[in-house]
């Protein structure tokens, strides 16, 4: 309530953290177990004195610091950029609990960076055994920024006893949060097994020879399918750790089931193919069964991230910000106050347009409904945009709320708000009653007619509705 | 409206005293200011010398470019430091004006992408040390200078309208829809801005000039003779010198032509509230004549090259200092960062100093290693 709002029309604000957040996740999972993967193999390839498979490992390491250090690290810049313009308050929260986390985090991808030009850059000049200390200690640095982030990820879908203690609020209730360790588990087995399908994909390209990519192939099946293992386990402990409201909406929202479904079923095909494929027969590794094994970690990846991101709905951080960027605790004074009164920015716009509303610097709500038609629905457009454009578009777009009111008459929209989180993935209804009318009188301006050619007879109770979808 | 209204004045806390918050803001500007000045004037520089440079200038760009990929990287991760202690301490202020610019502010990270790319582009070119570069990998690191100039005006527009509260009222009334931010907002009529911008490209020639020098000196090794030593000192010279008339005239422009009357007066008074801000007002504005006069008459030794590096270091420093005490007071009206309460994690920020002195341990153990070998990236590799 303290930041202005970002409209983003059609998409709404916070979906664009969802696309950076996806394709970042696609790299930087490659960052750690692509490093881990280059400090195993150029120490077997040095043992074994195998020169045409330190060359391959060469090239991979141009392109593993080309995907990695540029797009990968630009992208989870990226993902700071978009997290402030879209969810100021969750960030601030976030960043007040976590800024030694996150300049920890900062010191890990310090060394890990200066550690993959270094592998790259001097690869050949420096001793061998110094070369794989190096490697190592990217390995081991990538896989700390890995723990780190995930702590203060899994804080946001389940913060423990941080958020109903107060006493409990500090740094490591919050590391240690009962996500910590399942997501800990996850996203590393998820390194390991996506990190082995970007190897397979690019051996399957650039390794002309053929003992090369079978070397390839059988040696990382194993750390792909310890992955798949991590995964298999740590997604029950996740599932097992979910907060009540996340294993409910997991399972009641149709969204939710298909993505959840594409989820395990992508798993699962990953899991046989690589157990098929390279692990028994390692000959199968060409480009496109490695592209289609990719394409189907891509899809778990991304079906994965989308669920977790959406289960935690109707919080940004559950149980400390609600997804329309309000605290909990805020709610019984904006219900009494006015919704439009607690915000900066809204209450600023009220005193500039509408200051006959205005008494002693503080919007009198009962004026409001005094206000003429076309100015109701200004601020119902205001209280539209500022309460529920964090989730929805207004007529068309994502999660539409003109869509999903379609054909509903006033009462029951207006019944609806004020009793917002009768359903539970919705957050309270966070004004006063004056301000649920003048939502209302805006939400009927972008209300879709009922669909025709619905037989009059399926309206509730048998009866006839007229051409505008209102009873008669 | 008053601008007053826009900024809520009820802190939560911070978890760090404002002191360290500030030395870590200020310290990693510092150390950010360094790469980005390279690529922000060094680019054009190195690209210009690569193409159309005698033989020694086209060694020095040649160098600079390969050196390129790495000196980004570096400098995008240093950013993060100032980033993550402002958004801690002055999130008030800093989420707002980021949020009316949203759109130009996301535009820095599209730009940054691709200007990366097109530094390795370019920089791969460089490997075979070709005669001609093929045209896509010119336009690419073209491409890269002119988007690196963009995203630092991108920024500057960012922090002066963070710095300067009362703008936000006229762009918010004119990018706005029923009160929600557009994000298409550019700080465009803050008389701050352009002089700002074209400061810090005074700053950037001179690093440049001085990066140059220490390179010559300490990073070449064997692999170039007295001709171009020579050459980089007298190159050095002329650009920093344009780079000290450049920040002298932004310099004026800035603090004569575009500070309030009460800015001015704070920072030339002496002293204020025990602070002589009068030398954070005159020694950022002198301290580049002492690189300078290095430059032209500290001999041509490598421990000058060495003293002109850490005295641009200083330079940075000086400005960054400054710069921060500027913010202080422009902000203070609305948002006094030393007012907030203060809760520290005391157990976490242990943490963190610690793990910085591990990593600065291994960093220095690595670059130990590496000392063995010849500096200068090897050709065939990005």
């Amino acid at each position: 309530m303290h930041y202005p709002w970002w409209y983003v029309p059609q998409l709404t604000a916070p979906m664009l953290i969802a696309v950076i957040a996806v394709v970042h996740v696609l790299v930087s999972h490659y960052a750690v177990g692509g490093g881990l993967f280059l400090a195993v193999e150029v120490g077997h390839a040095y043992r074994t004195r195998d020169r045409e498979y330190l060359a391959y490992l060469r090239g991979h390491a141009a392109f593993f610091v080309l995907l990695t250090v540029v797009f990968g690290a630009i992208t989870g810049v990226g993902i700071w950029w978009i997290i402030g313009l879209s969810s100021p308050l969750a960030t601030e929260v976030l960043i007040r609990t976590f800024v030694f986390g996150w300049a920890t985090e900062w010191v890990s991808f310090f060394v890990e960076l200066l550690a993959a030009f270094i592998f790259l850059y001097y690869w050949g000049r420096l001793p061998e055994k110094k070369h794989l200390a190096i490697g190592w200690i990217y390995a081991v640095a990538a896989w700390i920024s890995l723990v780190l982030i995930t702590g203060i990820t899994a804080f946001m879908l389940n913060p423990g006893r941080w958020a109903i203690d107060p006493a409990a609020r500090n740094f490591w209730t919050a590391l240690f949060n009962p996500q910590f360790v399942p997501q800990t588990v996850v996203r590393t087995g998820g390194a390991l097994l996506l990190s082995s399908l970007y190897v397979y994909l690019h051996a399957s390209i650039f390794a002309r020879d053929g003992r090369i990519r079978n070397v390839i192939a059988s040696r990382s099946a194993r750390p792909a399918l310890l992955g798949a293992i991590l995964i298999t386990a740590g997604g029950l402990a996740w599932y097992a750790f979910l907060p009540d409201s996340a294993k409910a909406t997991l399972a009641s929202s149709a969204v939710m089931n298909v993505f959840a479904g594409v989820l395990i079923a992508s798993t699962l095909v990953v899991f046989a193919m690589l157990y098929l494929g390279p692990y028994r027969n390692p000959g199968w590794l060409s480009p496109g069964f490695a592209g289609l094994l990719f394409l189907f970690g891509i899809a778990a990846f991304g079906a994965g991230e989308f669920v977790r991101e959406a289960i935690r709905k109707p919080f940004v951080i559950y149980n400390v910000v609600l997804s329309n960027q309000v605290l909990p605790e805020q709610v019984p004074q904006l219900r009494a106050g006015g919704y439009l009164n607690d915000g900066v920015w809204t209450r600023a716009f009220v005193a500039e347009h509408y200051s006959d509303v205005m008494a002693d610097g503080r919007i009198d709500n009962k004026r409001l409904l005094d206000l003429p038609y076309k100015d109701r629905l200004v601020l119902g457009k205001v209280l539209f945009l500022h309460h529920c454009n964090d989730c929805h578009a207004a007529k068309r777009g994502y999660s539409a709320v003109g869509l999903l009111l379609q054909g509903r008459p006033r009462e029951q929209t207006r019944e609806t708000i004020e009793r917002l989180d009768d359903n539970y993935s919705m957050p309270p209804w966070c004004g006063t009653s004056e301000e649920a009318e003048l939502l209302t009188d805006y939400l009927m301006t972008i209300n879709q007619p009922r669909p025709a050619g619905i037989h009059p007879l399926m309206k509730s109770g048998g009866e006839s509705v007229d051409e505008y979808g209102e009873m008669e | 409206m008053d601008p007053a209204m826009l900024v809520e004045r009820a802190a939560a806390g911070t978890p760090a005293p404002i002191w360290f918050v500030q030395l870590f803001k200020v310290l990693g500007f510092t150390l950010h200011a360094v790469p980005m000045n390279l690529w922000y004037a060094g680019l054009p520089v190195a690209l210009w010398l690569h193409l159309r440079g005698g033989e020694h200038g086209r060694r020095f760009g040649g160098r600079l470019l390969r050196q390129m990929p790495v000196i980004v990287a570096v400098g995008v991760n240093l950013g993060i430091v100032p980033l993550l202690f402002m958004q801690l301490a002055y999130y008030k202020v800093f989420y707002p004006a980021t949020i009316l610019m949203a759109w130009s502010w996301l535009a820095i990270i599209a730009l940054l992408i691709p200007a990366y790319y097109g530094v390795y582009a370019y920089a791969w070119g460089c490997k075979n040390d070709e005669k001609e570069m093929p045209f896509w990998r010119v336009a690419a690191g073209w491409c890269a200078a002119v988007f690196f100039l963009a995203i630092g005006f991108l920024f500057v527009n960012g922090f002066s309208l963070m710095d300067h509260v009362d703008r936000w009222p006229e762009l918010w009334r004119d990018h706005s829809m029923a009160g929600a931010a557009l994000g298409t907002a550019l700080n465009l009529g803050d008389a701050t801005l352009w002089p700002r911008w074209l400061l810090m490209l005074g700053l950037a020639l001179q690093t440049t000039a001085a990066w140059l020098l220490f390179d010559a000196e300490w990073l070449t090794g064997n692999s170039v003779g007295e001709d171009y030593r020579r050459w980089a000192w007298g190159f050095a010279k002329k650009l920093y010198t344009v780079g000290l008339l450049w920040f002298a005239a932004a310099g004026s422009w800035y603090v004569f032509g575009s500070w309030s009357a009460e800015l001015r007066d704070s920072m030339f008074s002496w002293p204020l509230m025990g602070w002589p801000l009068v030398a954070l007002t005159v020694l950022p504005a002198l301290s580049p004549g002492l690189p300078w006069l290095l430059i032209l008459f500290g001999g041509r030794t490598r421990a000058i090259a060495a003293l002109v590096a850490l005295g641009q270091f200083g330079v940075l420093g000086v400005n960054a200092v400054s710069r921060q005490v500027v913010q202080n007071l422009n902000l203070k009206p609305y948002w006094d960062v030393y007012s907030q309460p203060v809760d520290v994690q005391w157990g976490p920020l242990a943490m963190f100093l610690v793990v910085l002195v591990i990593g600065l341990g291994v960093v220095g153990w690595m670059i130990a290693q590496i000392r063995k070998c010849d500096f200068a990236p090897p050709s065939n590799v990005p």
